[in-house]
């Protein structure tokens, strides 16, 4: 049954007359996913890729009430009016591609998304794609078919890039996904691991999981806890990446903006504790995954 | 960002906090027109600097001291503040809330193991002579876009006022855009920023196609780094130091930049001398088109035509044609490439990079 994206899927892209929007829009139409309008402000009465554009979520909505996830793909500075526009608009799943928004729009963002039940994922996500089924954002470029397969393993995974190599380290070794979902390397985030862990855990397609963590914050630690707590039961293996960042000095600033430790907090170390201590198997290297899952 | 005390309190004094009289020195021989009794502090941005020795009364000794191995260029030094309490207050964002937190507490220096609270952010917990100087610091925190605003100590006199006497704030880079206070580049490795580092930022400056060079840290070893991806680059440069390659660099580029950018990027990296190889390292990409990235790169390599060995490893659209005219450029250039695709595990390629540079030994 995969998670997130479904059959049902019926896709709003927000920001869709740019770049990056028209290039997503084109990718998700030709993996089978069902894009059903855009909103550009300004912009309303275009077509890309054969997709209507209007101004308003509104309007897209009342032209194509079947829409409920929207794609974020707005420049940064105009990310949190396109954000809080889809939860007025109680689109139940908004994903965001948009990187480097003010830390102080997400905060505002998630919480908003938080009252009104509507799940974020991102900022600054790759997206999510079920394999076979559909897929909502860049995950998977032009053609996911080489490295995405249809399967039974869950990936979740801060990086981009490591959602794919992962992705693919499974398909080369016979392994399927089901969904592949990308929550971004920010410090706050919309949906961290636990919080997919638990529709993981009632998918009955998902047999195990595999977690892609890195230094900073604290959601390896709460997926920690949440398995601890019982609440998910299924294989999973992690691998976890940053002991490089902690030879250099705090607050150095990497690749993601997450990935930056002050203290003791968010460090190598703690993750892969809690981890262990959860029962959860640790990967060295990602090409250790496939033969860790063992199914 | 993480800003200096007298940055910060800067930020502070612009909403109304009160903080002592103070002047900056930025030399030695700079004449100090505050009176004694004052307290002197090393502006040096690492913690625990009371410990490290960078807090003096009286007196300025502190010039060309290492504090935590950073060298004190600027002094600041503050008429003392008689007080009768302490506290610890602070405004940031929980990665466990996913939101807004205050932080709050009795004590001063090193407070954060001594009991301070967290909260979401609630002025009535506060203690009443608190109550007007923490929304001050939610007005800094707010306004000028800080992933930390903290006051420790927050000391009360004996009037009852209120005084900030250090200041922790870390501005988010990412709302730069809408902050109209700057602030130069921080002496973060404890030195000044180096040419290569300035002007590999230049890179994605007014475009916006993909970064390449927005971060990049010049560091001391001899194998140059090109990596792909804010995560992928992390997990081969945590591989690169497990097999003892010493990286002379960290840098990534993602989101499909284009050829140009690598170019440019390349250069920078290998401009550095005494390099013993380079590693041009990514995952298998969603999206970004791994011939532009790569034929960039080659671009790169033929103005600088290094001898050493040259280790790639990318997957992504468009690796087979990348690979092709690799392996012809190779040969008519006469690169020392070693060229690995997807079906290569991407951090064996650390191993192969260490000991192409440094020949078949431990060293």
């Amino acid at each position: 049954m995969a998670i997130l994206i479904t059959e049902k899927t019926r896709v709003l892209v927000q920001g869709i007359t740019g770049k990056e929007g028209s290039r997503a829009t084109l990718q998700m139409k030709n993996y089978a996913t069902r894009v059903l309008a855009g909103v550009t402000p300004g912009k309303g009465g275009q077509e890309v890729h054969g997709v209507p554009v209007y101004n308003t979520i509104k309007e897209a909505l009342e032209n194509h009430p079947g829409i409920n996830a929207s794609f974020v793909a707005v420049p940064n500075f105009a990310a949190y009016g396109a954000i809080k526009e889809a939860i007025e608009n109680k689109i139940p799943l908004i994903n965001i591609l948009t990187e480097h928004i003010p830390i102080q729009d997400s905060a505002k963002a998630i919480a908003m998304a938080r009252e009104a039940n509507v799940r974020i994922v991102g900022p600054s996500s790759i997206g999510i794609i079920s394999p076979g089924i559909g897929k909502v954002g860049s995950i998977g470029g032009d053609d996911p078919r080489g490295v995405y397969s249809k399967g039974n393993v869950g990936v979740i995974s801060k990086s981009g890039g490591m959602a794919s190599e992962i992705s693919w380290i499974l398909t080369k070794n016979g392994i399927g996904q089901s969904t592949v979902i990308g929550i971004g390397g920010d410090i706050l985030v919309g949906s961290g691991f636990a919080d997919l862990m638990a529709d993981f855990e009632k998918d009955e397609q998902t047999k195990a999981l595999v977690l892609f963590g890195e230094i900073g914050g604290t959601y390896e630690e709460e997926a920690a806890e949440f398995i601890k707590s019982g609440k998910f039961t299924k294989k999973v293996v992690s691998f976890v990446s940053g002991l490089f960042a902690e030879t250099l000095p705090q607050g150095t600033k990497l690749g993601h903006a997450g990935a930056i430790i002050y203290g003791e907090k968010g460090s190598y170390k703690s993750k892969i504790n809690s981890l262990k201590e959860a029962g959860v198997i640790i990967a060295k290297t990602p090409d250790e995954i496939p033969g860790l899952l063992e199914i | 960002m993480l800003l200096y005390e007298f940055e910060g309190k800067k930020l502070f004094k612009s909403c109304g906090i009160a903080v002592p009289k103070s002047q900056l020195l930025e030399s030695e021989s700079q004449r100090v027109k505050v009176k004694p009794p004052f307290v002197a502090k090393a502006q040096v941005l690492s913690g625990n600097r009371a410990k490290g020795g960078g807090i003096v009364f009286d007196q300025t000794n502190l010039f060309g001291k290492q504090i935590n191995g950073e060298k004190v260029e600027r002094v600041l030094v503050e008429e003392a503040i008689d007080y009768e309490k302490e506290y610890y207050l602070s405004f940031s964002y929980s990665t466990e809330t996913r939101g807004l937190v205050m932080t709050f507490g009795e004590g001063g220096t090193g407070v954060e193991g001594k009991g301070a609270k967290t909260y979401a952010v609630d002025f009535d917990v506060l203690p009443k002579e608190l109550v007007d100087t923490a929304h001050k610091l939610w007005e800094v925190f707010t306004k000028y876009d800080c992933e930390l605003a903290e006051i420790n100590p927050l000391v009360i006199d004996k009037a009852g006022k209120a005084w900030a006497l250090d200041s922790k704030v870390i501005l988010d880079d990412d709302a730069d855009f809408r902050r109209e206070e700057k602030f130069p580049q921080r002496n973060l490795f404890g030195r000044p920023p180096t040419d290569r580092e300035l002007e590999a930022r230049k890179i994605d400056e007014g475009d916006h196609r993909g970064t390449a060079g927005s971060v990049y840290w010049d560091l001391n070893g001899d194998i140059a780094v090109i990596a792909a991806g804010g995560g992928g680059s992390i997990v081969n440069m945590d591989a690169l130091l497990a097999y003892g390659g010493r990286p002379a660099n960290y840098t990534e580029h993602s989101g499909n930049p284009p050829r140009e950018k690598l170019k440019k990027l390349t250069k920078i990296v290998l401009s550095k001398p005494g390099l013993k190889g380079c590693w041009f390292v990514g995952g298998t990409a969603n999206f970004t088109d791994i011939y532009e990235t790569l034929m960039g790169f080659v671009d790169g390599l033929k103005e600088i035509k290094p001898k050493y060995p040259i280790v790639i490893r990318r997957g992504g659209p468009r690796d087979k044609e990348a690979f092709e005219a690799l392996a012809e450029i190779g040969k008519k250039e006469d690169f020392n490439f070693h060229i690995y695709g997807r079906e290569t595990p991407m951090t064996s390629t650390a191993k192969i990079m260490k000991e192409l540079a440094y020949g078949n030994t431990n060293n």
